[in-house]
């Protein structure tokens, strides 16, 4: 049997260890982009709606409608039933008080039909300034709970019909709503020496409180005839300080509430505050474990905002750095998600931490950074590549395919992994539609959607690469999903590094991107260029647009709004593991707490983003 | 029965429990490098040469960390349950013969604390009673996660120990007699010694789950369980429950050794004793190493899947074996 691998996977497991395993149908997704369709589905919806369409707008090729509150629901289930928009890829809203627009709040609903390709955004101005209140999606698109939570707590938009409306990343006592123009970011007073008498501070340090013990509160639904347990925010395998709260009966789990936002920074707040080319640095503490990717999610969105293409060798270092980290995220992805099969003990984690180690010795060469890297520029990058680079991420071509053979000698071989993951965690592909899930647990599911190849963004168009999916809808099959893409990536790298072009890595376009460095000795016009980024900032067109990346967890959205000033108006980030981390209650109702444990690790969240 | 025999008796009792601390302590050591190098790490390599005093830095953490008995807890039965674990798991080495008889004083002195007549059934009444200190440990911590551990303690217990028990049988059954030093010097025909060790991989399976370690280790199970039954317990008590369990995974070796691989015997042991106390030390090491390598390669089953494991695979399994064996001991 040298050199016959054998395929384990086309033998059934055993039923020793688990029952049957029945696989779902691959669901098509047409790989053209359809904007006809998207335009006439703007048509169609005035002539159904001709009273309720107040306006449509196309600004960058994005048609986006504006809708009266009274009619959202008709015109979503319109939408959903006949148009085939199947699934809700952001739910948010914006405060236009800055922007003298009447009325004050917007909600503004990104909608995407994976059938047919096609996206369009609703935007749906809450009648009332006081009580801003709008019709709830969640009959339509559960995707619509968290993120309506999140725009209650954070923009203070009410949602009638929503079942569970309460704060989600806010403590429950919070005062206010952060992202509402009017709110005041230095109400809380911060101890410095000059205000240090300050009567706030007077107990501060000085005083050792009494120990708490905390009345475990139980949420709505869930009684002690059951055994609720509290996992985390100090749990070993939370991933972070995420809080479960899992009602058990026996051994099985009843229902899970995730409860989020012990990480909570106000990425967004933050991001109306600091410059457009600032909030590159934000990006990169969301997803911690893939700076590269964030950074080019935002870079990509501002620069579509303002309407540039930055030059061919930027975007092939762009998609070389892209897919370096997608491998390295997946890396750590599966040696996580082993680790919560395992325990500590087993060997796997370190091995795909063994890898993952010469991509970031490649990032640290390009950008000095290791984890936070921010290398990426709005048009184009932070530098150039040194030499050394083609070598070192040859030496990761070489080296890769043989070890994630490796692994999956360790993994996909073994009968106890596939007994732990095989049927576990189910999700079906409406399920994951309906719940907004992307990336690899969409594709598991049996949906082969994928932006890369969908709506091709920074040159992936040139590549030739799978889209891989797995029709298992289980652990087991996101597993397998992460592995392949990891040998995808292997492949758009090796076509990026062999077809690198030269030239240039940033848009020649001096009110992006400053002017080189020795041209401001003899050069007036650049002197003045520099002067003005500096000191008053990039300035972009006014007007809105949403821009989503396929990040290595899922798909990773920017809203911006400008008002043409050097700050974004608004910038809301959708992070994909806040998303999938949703279907949770969904993938381990009815299963084990192991299961559960597995189910959690195969979502792959980082919590810098879900709680951003 | 004179008083020199008790003295012997109890130096040996001292000997015993020295060398099994000792064993405990070195063992963690060695765990902890093995696991290291599997895991492409170093492994302790900062406490004394080759981290040699490593088992006492821990050991002396462990004694001076503060004592914290949670507020919830059924207190005597919190302190008692780390007390049964490793009282049971040092009595039940006593029948364990870890080395030839040795002459000293005029007197022949067995190297065996105790060789009861029912030796084997000593073996598995005391495992059985030690499981207790982890269902105790579980029920009255007062916690969820330490209450979920004691279940699933219990539902693993009934699990394995049939098929323990059945595969014990068969060998006493091969053997004919049920004390350790009968087994172990029994004379057996070479095809009687292939069979016998057609069930060690099926015993060494078992016995994973009865010294609670990995892929079996659901009690403590750190994922979902934070540390299971311990989960309340810091400091030396920790350290107990430590203790036993690898003092629980020595015997075990032992034990295995002794029915399996003729325990000390060796080349020229009955004449040197020493030598045959060193045959007995390397074959039990060599099986805790395989305990090690099955923990670094292996992901954890799941609760159920153990019992599915036990009562579809394992027990036919021990069933025909034990079958096979009295076919054989009667055709034979």
């Amino acid at each position: 049997m040298l050199g016959q691998k054998t395929d384990f996977r086309q033998i059934p497991v055993d039923d020793i260890f688990n029952g049957e395993r029945a696989l779902a149908t691959l669901m098509t997704v047409p790989y053209q982009a359809d904007e006809a369709g998207e335009v006439e589905s703007v048509q169609l919806l005035q002539a159904r709606f001709p009273d309720s369409v107040l306006a449509t707008e196309d600004f960058r090729d994005q048609q986006a409608v504006t809708v009266k509150a009274d009619a959202l629901l008709g015109v979503a289930r319109f939408l959903r039933d006949e148009m085939g928009y199947d699934m809700l890829l952001d739910d948010t809203s914006y405060d236009r008080l800055n922007l003298g627009q009447e009325p004050r709040f917007v909600g503004v609903y990104e909608l995407r039909s994976v059938r047919h390709n096609r996206q369009l955004r609703l935007l749906v101005p809450a009648p009332d300034d006081k009580r801003p209140v709008l019709p709830s999606l969640t009959k339509i698109w559960p995707t619509a709970n968290w993120h309506e939570r999140e725009a209650f707590d954070l923009m203070g938009i009410r949602y009638k019909g929503h079942p569970d409306l309460k704060r989600i990343l806010m403590p429950d006592n919070w005062v206010g709503h952060p992202l509402r123009k009017d709110y005041d970011i230095n109400r809380e007073e911060v101890p410095f020496s000059v205000n240090w008498e300050a009567p706030e501070f007077e107990n501060l340090g000085k005083q050792i409180l009494e120990p708490v013990v905390p009345v475990m509160e139980i949420p709505d639904g869930m009684d002690h005839r059951h055994l609720v347990i509290n996992m985390g925010p100090q749990h070993p395998s939370t991933h972070g300080v995420l809080r479960l709260i899992a009602e058990l009966e026996g051994e099985k789990v009843v229902r899970v509430d995730p409860d989020l936002g012990y990480l909570h920074s106000g990425f967004e707040k933050q991001g109306e505050n600091v410059r457009w080319k600032d909030f590159v640095y934000y990006t990169d503490r969301m997803d911690y474990l893939s700076s590269m990717s964030n950074n080019l999610g935002y870079v990509l969105a501002v620069e579509t905002l303002l309407g540039i293409e930055v030059p061919p060798r930027a975007k092939a270092l762009r998609v070389i750095m892209a897919e370096l980290q997608r491998i390295a995220s997946h890396l750590v992805a599966l040696g996580t998600a082993v680790l919560d099969l395992s325990g500590t003990s087993m060997a796997f984690l370190m091995y795909a931490f063994r890898e993952r180690e010469l991509i970031t010795d490649i990032f640290e060469m390009v950008s000095g950074g290791r984890l936070t890297l921010s290398y990426m520029r709005i048009g184009g990058l932070a530098a150039d590549v040194p030499p050394a680079f083609d070598y070192k991420v040859r030496q990761v071509l070489e080296v890769m395919p043989s070890r994630i053979d490796e692994y999956e000698r360790m993994l996909t071989d073994s009968v106890i992994f596939r007994g732990r993951t095989e049927g576990v965690g189910p999700l079906s592909a409406e399920d994951a539609l309906a719940l907004g899930v992307t990336g690899p647990m969409l594709r598991a599911s049996g949906v082969p959607y994928d932006l890369r190849r969908v709506r091709p963004y920074c040159g992936y168009e040139q590549y030739d690469f799978d889209v891989v999916t797995e029709t298992g809808c289980d652990v087991f099959s996101r597993y397998l999903v992460r592995v392949n893409e990891m040998r995808q990536s292997l492949r758009i790298i090796q076509q990026a590094l062999d077809n690198l072009p030269a030239g240039p890595v940033n848009v020649d376009n001096r009110k992006v991107v400053p002017p080189p460095r020795e041209e401001l000795d003899h050069d007036m016009e650049a002197l003045i260029h520099h002067f003005k980024l500096w000191t008053e900032g990039m300035k972009t067109p006014p007007g809105s647009i949403y821009h989503a990346v396929e990040n290595p967890k899922g798909i990773l959205g920017f809203f911006l709004v400008s008002d043409g000033s050097a700050h974004p108006y608004r910038l809301r980030v959708r992070g994909p593991s806040f998303v999938n981390l949703q279907a949770l209650n969904r993938m381990a109702s009815g299963q084990y707490v192991a299961d559960l444990i597995a189910s959690l690790g195969s979502v792959d969240i980082v919590l810098g983003e879900v709680d951003r | 029965m004179d008083w020199t025999y008790l003295l012997i008796v109890t130096v040996e009792i001292i000997f015993v429990i020295v060398a099994l601390l000792g064993g405990f302590a070195y063992m963690t050591l060695v765990e902890r490098k093995v696991i290291g190098r599997f895991q492409l790490r170093i492994g302790p390599n900062q406490a004394g040469p080759y981290a040699l005093l490593q088992p006492i830095a821990d050991a002396v953490k462990m004694i001076f960390k503060e004592e914290i008995i949670v507020s919830n807890a059924d207190k005597v039965v919190y302190m008692l349950a780390p007390a049964i674990s490793v009282g049971f798991a040092l009595s039940a080495f006593a029948v364990v013969p870890f080395g030839p008889a040795v002459h000293l004083f005029g007197r022949e002195i067995p190297l065996q604390i105790a060789d009861v007549n029912i030796g084997v059934l000593y073996i598995l009444a005391m495992g059985g009673i030690g499981t207790y200190g982890l269902v105790l440990a579980g029920w009255s911590s007062g916690n969820n996660y330490s209450l979920l551990g004691a279940m699933r303690t219990t539902a693993q217990m009934v699990s394995y120990e049939l098929p323990m028990g059945i595969f014990v049988a068969s060998v006493v059954l091969g053997a004919g007699t049920l004390t350790l030093n009968g087994i172990m010097s029994v004379q057996r025909p070479w095809y009687m010694w292939l069979w016998l060790w057609v069930a060690f991989p099926f015993y060494f399976t078992v016995m994973l789950a009865e010294t609670n370690r990995s892929p079996f280790d659901f009690p403590e199970t750190e994922n979902e369980l934070i540390s299971g039954f311990q989960t309340e317990y810091g400091g030396i008590k920790f350290a107990l429950f430590f203790m036993a369990e690898y003092i629980n995974m020595i015997t075990a070796a032992a034990v295995m050794t002794v029915v399996f691989f003729g325990g000390w015997r060796g080349p020229l042991a009955a004449q040197f004793p020493l030598l045959g106390i060193f045959y007995f030390v390397l074959k039990t090491f060599i099986i805790l190493l395989l305990f090690l390598w099955v923990r670094a390669s292996f992901p954890r089953l799941r609760y159920d899947q153990l019992m599915s494991f036990s009562w579809k695979l394992m027990l036919p399994i021990s069933l025909i074996y034990l079958a096979g064996t009295a076919v054989l001991v009667v055709l034979v």
